[in-house]
């Protein structure tokens, strides 16, 4: 039998690769969105710092301008650097 | 779940969780809890084996909208204030992590398991050397106060 495909339809799932399954700020899923956004993905991003911790990039924002001297990682309170690479 | 605010969808599941898994001789109020999540009791239980043995307190944890990013303010509560190198007579607590060494990923559970570590360390039952003046001139709010820590030996 010889089939002939007309058309078809592809279908895809994501997740985040983190080494946890929620945020550690707002305890709400990595594959969820933080308390502020309503739709998980790329308006709701991870960001990383140096010292590999990773937080909702909402959380951490808000974390980091409450603090007014030392940015500090929550989890390790090494001072907080973004992880660009 | 729909129509908390972060501060009280955050609060519900650290309730939830502390019903399931509460550190030893922890428990807290959960209807007082449910009917206001800014607002929570906390039982707790001296250690066995410690000066405490025997004794039981309340804390309570307030909580503002900016929760976790703004610490709990606890104190003490009750007729049984833990005498205690760190806690004023007037149930506030000289606890680092209450105030600049707060960090959101702490949470009730862990400040509860800080204090059951704070009382079960200590050595001999006394309250702090400036426990009156404090009391006399302390705001009611334990936060308001510069807090100056420096003492980590209990």
């Amino acid at each position: 039998m010889k089939v002939i495909i007309k058309n078809w339809t592809g279908v895809a799932t994501w997740k985040w690769i983190a080494n946890d399954d929620n945020c550690g700020i707002c305890r709400m899923p990595f594959d969820g969105c933080c308390p502020d956004c309503k739709l998980p993905g790329d308006d709701c991003p991870l960001v990383w710092g140096e010292c590999s911790h990773c937080f909702h990039m909402h959380c951490i924002m808000k974390w980091l301008q409450s603090q007014q001297v030392n940015q500090q990682c929550p989890m390790c309170r090494q001072e907080w650097k973004f992880n660009n690479k | 779940m729909a129509g908390m605010s972060p501060s009280e969808r955050r609060l519900q599941k650290e309730l939830m969780s502390l019903m399931k898994e509460p550190p030893p001789g922890v428990s807290v109020d959960v209807d007082l809890a449910e009917q206001n999540l800014l607002q929570w009791i906390v039982h707790m239980e001296g250690v066995t084996g410690t000066l405490y043995e025997g004794e039981s307190f309340q804390l309570q944890f307030k909580f503002t909208n900016k929760y976790p990013f703004d610490s709990p303010e606890v104190t003490f509560i009750g007729n049984n204030i833990p005498v205690h190198p760190h806690v004023y007579s007037n149930g506030h607590i000289c606890l680092s992590i209450l105030t600049d060494d707060w960090s959101p990923a702490l949470s009730v559970q862990s400040v509860c398991l800080s204090i059951v570590s704070m009382l079960s360390s200590c050595k001999e039952k006394k309250r702090p050397s400036d426990n009156a003046f404090y009391v006399k001139t302390c705001s009611k709010n334990p936060k308001k106060t510069k807090w100056w820590y420096h003492d980590d030996s209990v």
